[in-house]
């Protein structure tokens, strides 16, 4: 049996030393380890963010912009290559092709997923080339629309939405705290 | 007096012969294996304190079974929202299923508004508005959709999200870490 010493005691007093039961103090922590085990959340189900551009009432502190913002066009109807434009308006003020490889990973479940890593290293290197909102104190962010077909499944507009929001700017979070975030708002072409 | 050298004369006097082997040093090892209580607690209070720092409060987001969702690695956490989610050909608001079904979408390929969403959804933020009256309204809405479905069901019900007022609309996905894929 396990003890705590608080001293030892002299002869004719009632003796310091007492002893903590270990059976309950045991029972105790398995009992409170099995009810974690049990109430334990193992799949940590997050979101992906998108904007329906939807437009807000009028801001009076803000200036209507003159000319139209910059706005990245991702394509993905074709099975061979994404296509990624730059567009300000109806101009282009670049295009870049990508050579697109379905790497499908059917997890546990039947669970997929899909990624596209050299997609997502070009989007950053084309926001770092074209981007306009890039300052830590702009609040706003630059524009990614995707252009799928009606036919593509949900799992691979995931893929390519996960490697838009590959590429981070620091955002202004008060102070001289700067917190990285997605450099992107994603939304959908209609077709 | 004499002196004797020790010898086992007292364990003779014991009458259980298994315990008269085990001292004379025969018969097998012993069967009982001591533990040490220190190091055995210790494991047990380590393993406790790491799993309530793991633990959620809020419990496991709700989620049908038939659903199964996509992985993703740049991802946010949840927030409290309505969520709509999309199963086979039929939609449920926060685990209610509504009348209307994605079937019509689906064999017209044709991106179109599906009222009863849009209805469920209009009534939501008329409700939210009037209890919270001083409060913008966050129009935000969580989408769980099936990996497999097509994306004309996928931005139909986008579409009908922000026609409804909920602008900032969400995918539910999985959490995938980042080392997964390097």
């Amino acid at each position: 049996m396990g003890g705590i010493d608080v001293g030892g005691g002299k002869g004719g007093r009632r003796a310091l030393d007492s002893e903590v039961n270990m059976i309950p103090f045991i029972d105790l922590l398995m009992v409170t380890i099995s009810f974690l085990l049990i109430t334990a959340v193992w799949t940590h189900m997050t979101r992906i963010a998108a904007d329906a551009q939807v437009p807000g009432p009028p801001n009076l502190d803000e200036p209507t912009p003159v000319e139209p913002e910059k706005r990245l066009h991702v394509e993905m109807q074709s099975p061979d290559k994404f296509v990624l434009s730059w567009k300000q308006g109806a101009n282009v003020i670049s295009s870049v092709d990508v050579p697109r490889k379905d790497n499908v990973v059917v997890g546990p479940g039947g669970t997929k997923s899909v990624h596209y890593p050299e997609l997502a290293q070009k989007i950053e290197a084309e926001w770092k080339n074209f981007g306009s909102h890039r300052d830590p104190s702009d609040k706003k962010f630059d524009t990614a629309i995707l252009h799928t077909d009606n036919e593509t499944p949900f799992v691979y507009m995931i893929g390519v939405i996960d490697a838009i929001y590959s590429a981070h700017r620091g955002l202004a979070a008060g102070g001289s705290k700067v917190e990285q975030v997605p450099a992107f708002n994603v939304t959908f072409a209609v077709n | 007096m004499a002196i004797h050298e020790p010898g086992r004369r007292l364990m003779q006097a014991v009458p259980l012969k298994f315990v008269q082997k085990k001292i004379s040093g025969g018969g097998q090892r012993a069967t009982n294996a001591s533990l040490s209580l220190t190091s055995m607690i210790d494991f047990l209070v380590v393993t406790v304190v790491f799993l309530l720092m793991t633990f959620n409060a809020s419990g496991e987001t709700p989620l049908d079974k038939r659903i199964k969702l996509p992985k993703a690695q740049n991802t946010m956490d949840m927030v409290d929202a309505p969520m709509v989610a999309i199963s086979g050909s039929t939609i449920l608001v926060n685990g209610t299923p509504l009348t209307g079904s994605t079937r019509d979408i689906e064999d017209n390929k044709r991106m179109q508004r599906i009222d009863e969403l849009f209805n469920a959804l209009s009534r939501r933020k008329d409700q939210w508005t009037r209890v919270t009256p001083n409060k913008p309204f966050p129009g935000v809405v969580i989408l769980q959709i099936d990996q497999d479905v097509p994306a004309v069901v996928v931005k139909s019900v986008f579409q009908t999200a922000a026609f409804a007022g909920y602008p900032n609309v969400s995918f539910m996905v999985n959490t995938m870490p980042k080392s997964a894929t390097e």
